[in-house]
């Protein structure tokens, strides 16, 4: 399998901004046609390498020319593109949210032009984070999605609560003093492992085969904690979240949400605790509880909104709570439900932002006491609506519930309390999206929103396909299971290897 | 006569002198008083460049040579400095330092 | 004693070249002419930077030890001429418009160059005292330039008497250097210092050489001339005070202290360890609140000179490479913003940041390059800064790792005051919607700049390759 086939999926939205820069101004529609069609062939690529990749086999697989090409020889890049069971579920939630995300902005007409632009690069970087198997080639996709965001919420934002200055700044600033940590944690990694070993090699299979010293791991692990955590929106590093999603357009919001934090995530788990065993086993205990926090906390934040995009936001810091808990337990099922809850809440997360996006568009308001009785004039959104709800409230039968039960399972094993914490959670997620549904979708029809029209042709696509790959992924879940257990069962392997040698290396 | 005069005697006859440049350069507000503590400065330079030379290296011309190129620098500094001075004059009236404050100081 | 005049080929070329431009600059005598004369110097520079690439992979000393060619010095030769061609270009029409008499401004930027030159390639204190005196009164010279302003001239004079003071202080550093050892040369140095002979008049010219180095490099707590020259000055001028002048000046300090002075490491490491990040520090955080573009890009190019100083502190060839490599990638991003800034100062008079208020509309060229310019400054990737600050900071993770967090955290500080720029840029609203012209010249200058910047920070290789190279015949001395 020589064909570059990911950097051609990885190059398919840069190329498609590239056409549309020298588009002119007034050809919004054409542009955002090209947007389509390019995070379309990149949906495309990654549903087939999604279906086309053999779980029985596992490792990477679809190595662009087959091998990783030197890049930057005397800092170990390589220019590596592969997909394993971890990565791959990534890649097609980003592909997803962004094909979908051009068509909730649809509607877009200010500066339709370079909101497209800036869409594409934004969904080309995090496509590359979750591909690149170098960590300098991560780190690189990892930082270049910042800048996007922060001008796509300058210029497009909404100024509902704070303004969209201050949560465009908010959002990159904290983003950003979270990666000079990882950067630190990176740089002083690289010059550690070229000291054990003498040969630059930034790749994340290299640096997990360098033995470095338990202390080390331990420093080291904290600074990647804290740069990837503030991605992630652990607690208490989350304020960004909540703010930064009511102040950010409706497709800067899906992204973000839907797939953005979770680079957080997965670089945890591909890099923090696969590269540091132990010391993601000092830390375990304290990710534990950060979690849990967090379930608690923003659950309880989200119970207190009476805007919807705020309400999403903390129920996403919320569910970010599960994805650290499944990491904490360190081990095979729980790290394998917490990859499953990245996928699963991205999707949710995006189709919910998606609607709330609508409804703001077509009511001019998110105030959820100033709405009420959409569902009489506009079924399809609100069956949208309560479709992403259900999923957030992990209904059974939806693709959220399996993977948070899973999560639920490995944790109470090994946290016990803590865990109980956590399912109690479920109760107040529960009850925050129904009374939300409930008092801005049903109800009696109100006077003002009389003329609201049901969405309708492209406004469609985020609906029709975010909902379906929920409905899809809960009644099949060995699709995801299976592969996201080829990818994370050698990892896993790894980890309990060097656990069970001992801090003795 | 070798005992009598040693090093020492240069270095703080120097240093002596550069520090009153020093003090001058931030003391006075006056551009060509300022220009006067910076040529101070140098002669402390060349004292210490011509000293070091006789009694470190006197097979070498090198500490003297410096000095003379020192010399021939501090001359064209001088001259621009004082260029500048007159067009300053004739464009602000003053040469009180202190009345520069356009730019932020 | 024989010399060989041709290893000089590039000095004697360049001198020969400013005396041309300027009796032509005297000689000729219509306006119309000006513009001919900015595209002879620049023809004439291209001439000599090629001669300056005939040079890579030579080393050889001249005059016993005065004068050394090797690649390090051919690197910084390289981009000094390369600063120059790219600023002459990038601002002929700048300096055509807002400068009167331009006769002497071409063949005054020439001898700056000149005087760069040399200094690179100094091997002894006095070829050093003469290049960086050379290269320091020619810009004195362009800063007062416009001599009917009041700020030029102010910038002129306080430049002057700060560069007059530092020099005098560094001088005198360099005379108890002397006292101490006996010598001049700088490999002779090299031998003469190592950590057994080290007396307090030896550390004491340290401590002066590096406070009359800090002023050249503008690094704080000598900084203070910079915002106001950088402000005051005309544009063009200020680019290459901020590219050429510090690159220059930040290669005879490692010729200096990692060349001669390696045997005292120990000593002068912690000390510039604590310059570099009181730079850092206070060139980020007084950039903040700044609204003249130009004070804040002094105040980002202190903090930048901080960033390259982390390459001097373990005197290794991995540091020296990162410093070479960052000093170029800075010379891009550093052009790239200053030839906008006077792009739009031709369109509307004013170096306020707020006149540059809906941008991206009135040129989206000039906001896509101030923008990258800036984020490059900023150490984002994929763009060159991001490369040149892992080059960097990588080689100091074991002794400095303070230095390092305050490196990184304040490089993203940088951000704030860096977006505030693209804020104005891309979503204000112009006061004057009518788009900003500008010439071929400036486009591609721009283009160069953006192209280079982005490139470098995707596939940095060759660069670093070449600097790897370079730093590597530093050593061999």
């Amino acid at each position: 399998m020589n064909f570059p086939i990911l950097t051609t999926a990885l190059l398919a939205p840069v190329i498609a901004a590239l056409v549309i820069v020298f588009l002119p101004r007034e050809e919004e529609r054409l542009a955002k046609s090209i947007a389509a069609i390019g995070t379309g062939i990149s949906l495309l690529i990654s549903i087939y390498v999604y279906f086309a990749y053999d779980t029985s086999v596992g490792g990477y697989q679809f190595v662009d020319f087959g091998q990783p090409i030197p890049w930057i020889p005397d800092l170990g890049v390589t220019w590596y593109m592969a997909v394993d069971g971890l990565s791959l579920p990534m890649l097609l939630l980003t592909n997803l949210i962004g094909f979908t995300a051009v068509f909730a902005s649809w509607n877009v007409k200010e500066r339709a032009k370079e909101l497209m632009i800036l869409l594409l690069l934004l969904i080309a970087g995090v496509m590359g984070t979750f591909i690149a198997q170098n960590l300098f080639i991560f780190l690189l996709f990892y930082e270049v999605v910042v800048i996007p965001i922060y001008i796509m919420v300058i210029i497009w934002g909404s100024s509902k609560r704070v303004t969209k200055e201050y949560a465009g700044m908010k959002l990159t600033i904290y983003l950003l003093i979270g990666s000079a940590f990882l950067l630190v944690g990176v740089m002083a990694i690289f010059a550690k492992a070229l000291d054990i070993t003498g040969i630059p090699d930034m790749s994340f299979e290299g640096l997990a085969q360098v033995a470095f010293p338990e202390q080390f791991q331990i420093y080291m692990f904290a600074l990647l904690l804290i740069g990837f955590g503030t991605l992630l929106s652990m607690w208490p590093l989350h304020s960004w979240s909540p703010d930064g999603y009511a102040g950010a357009p409706t497709a800067v919001s899906m992204i973000h949400a839907g797939v953005l934090k979770k680079i957080g995530g997965y670089g945890l788990i591909r890099f923090a605790i696969y590269v540091f065993p132990l010391g993601a086993k000092f830390w375990a205990p304290v990710i534990a509880v950060l979690g849990v926090i967090g379930v608690a906390y923003a659950a309880m934040g989200a119970l207190a909104q009476k805007d919807l995009k705020y309400l999403v936001g903390y129920s996403s810091v919320s569910h970010m709570g599960y994805v650290l808990l499944g990491f904490a337990t360190l081990g095979l099922i729980g790290v394998n439900g917490a990859v499953a809850i990245m996928f699963a809440h991205g999707v949710m997360a995006a189709l919910f932002f998606s609607m709330v996006g609508f409804i703001y568009e077509k009511t001019h308001t998110r105030w959820i006491p100033e709405l009420g009785g959409l569902f009489q004039n506009a079924p399809k959104l609100a069956v949208g609506f309560m479709l992403a709800g259900m999923a957030s409230l992990g209904l059974p039968g939806l693709v959220n519930f399996l993977p948070e039960f899973t999560v639920f399972i490995a944790s109470f094993k090994v946290y016990g309390i803590l865990a109980v914490i956590a399912i109690a959670g479920i109760i107040i997620t529960a009850l925050y999206i129904l009374r939300a549904g409930a008092n801005s979708l049903f109800g009696p029809a109100r006077p003002e929103y009389k003329d609201v029209k049901d969405i309708r042709g492209p406004e469609m696509v985020p609906l029709v396909v975010l909902g379906s790959v929920l409905v899809i992924g809960g009644i099949l879940p060995s699709l995801l299971f299976d592969m996201i257990n080829s990818g994370v069962e050698p990892l896993m392997a790894h980890v309990n290897d060097i656990l069970q040698m001992g801090g003795g290396r | 006569m070798a005992t009598s005069l040693n090093p020492t005697y240069f270095i703080f006859l120097s240093a002596a002198l550069f520090a009153i440049g020093v003090y001058g350069v931030i003391a006075k507000k006056n551009i060509i008083a300022v220009l006067v503590s910076i040529e101070m400065m140098l002669a402390a330079v060349n004292i210490n460049l011509v000293a070091f030379n006789k009694f470190f290296t006197p097979e070498a011309f090198i500490g003297q040579i410096f000095a003379i190129f020192v010399v021939t620098v501090a001359a064209v500094e001088i001259g621009l400095g004082l260029a500048l001075a007159i067009a300053l004059v004739r464009k602000r009236g003053t040469t009180n330092l202190d009345d520069f404050d356009w730019l932020k100081w | 004693m024989h010399i060989d005049y041709s290893l000089l080929s590039t000095e004697i070329a360049l001198a020969i070249l400013g005396l041309i431009v300027f009796t032509l600059g005297l000689t000729l005598p219509s306006r119309s002419t000006n513009r001919g004369l900015g595209a002879f110097a620049i023809f004439g520079l291209l001439i000599v930077l090629g001669i300056t690439v005939s040079f890579w992979g030579t080393q050889a000393e001249l005059l016993a030890g005065m004068y050394l060619i090797d690649n390090f010095s051919v690197f910084f030769k390289i981009l000094a001429l390369v600063a120059a061609i790219l600023i002459v270009f990038g601002t002929m029409s700048y300096a055509n418009n807002n400068l009167s008499r331009q006769l002497e401004y071409y063949s005054t930027i020439i001898f700056a160059t000149l005087g760069m030159i040399i200094m690179i390639s100094a091997g002894d204190f006095i070829t050093l005292y003469i290049g960086l005196e050379l290269m320091t009164v020619s810009f004195i010279i362009l800063v007062a330039f416009r001599k009917t302003d009041g700020h030029s001239l102010e910038a002129g004079i306080k430049y002057l008497i700060l560069a007059g003071v530092s020099s005098a202080v560094l001088l005198y550093g360099l005379s108890l250097i002397y006292g101490a050892t006996g010598t001049v040369y700088i490999l002779e140095l090299a031998e003469l210092v190592t950590a057994g002979t080290i007396s307090p008049l030896l550390v004491f010219g340290l401590v002066l050489l590096v406070a009359g180095f800090g002023f050249k490099i503008s690094a704080a707590p000598f900084h203070m001339w910079a915002p106001d020259v950088y402000e005051g000055a005309p544009t063009p001028i200020t680019a290459y005070l901020a590219v050429g002048s510090k690159a220059a000046s930040f290669a005879i300090l490692v010729r200096v202290f990692v060349g001669g002075l390696a045997g005292m490491q120990e000593q002068w490491a912690t000390l510039l360890a604590v310059l570099a990040a009181i730079s850092i520090l206070l060139g980020n955080l007084v950039a903040i609140p700044q609204t003249n573009i130009k004070r804040m890009l002094a105040y980002s190019s202190i903090a930048q000179a901080g960033y390259i100083m982390v390459g001097l502190l373990t005197a290794s060839p991995e540091g020296i490479k990162g410093v070479m490599f960052y000093a170029f990638i800075y010379l891009f991003a550093t052009i790239g913003a200053f030839v906008v800034v006077c792009a739009v100062y031709e369109k509307t008079k004013s170096d306020e940041i707020a006149s540059y208020a809906g941008l991206s509309q009135r040129s989206p060229l000039a906001a896509a390059v101030m923008l990258i310019s800036l984020l490059s400054m900023a150490g984002i990737p994929p763009l060159a800064g991001f490369v040149g600050k892992f080059y960097l900071f990588t080689t100091i993770t074991d002794n400095f790792m303070w230095l390092v967090y305050i490196g990184l955290i304040m490089s993203m500080v940088s951000v704030y005051y860096y977006l505030r720029v693209a804020l104005v840029m891309y979503r204000d609203e112009p006061t004057d919607p009518t788009p900003i012209k500008m010439g071929a010249a400036v486009n591609v200058t721009l283009i160069i700049a953006m192209v280079a910047t982005l490139v470098l920070g995707i596939y940095p290789t060759p660069l670093s390759e070449l600097s790897n190279i370079a730093a590597q015949s530093f050593f061999t001395w």
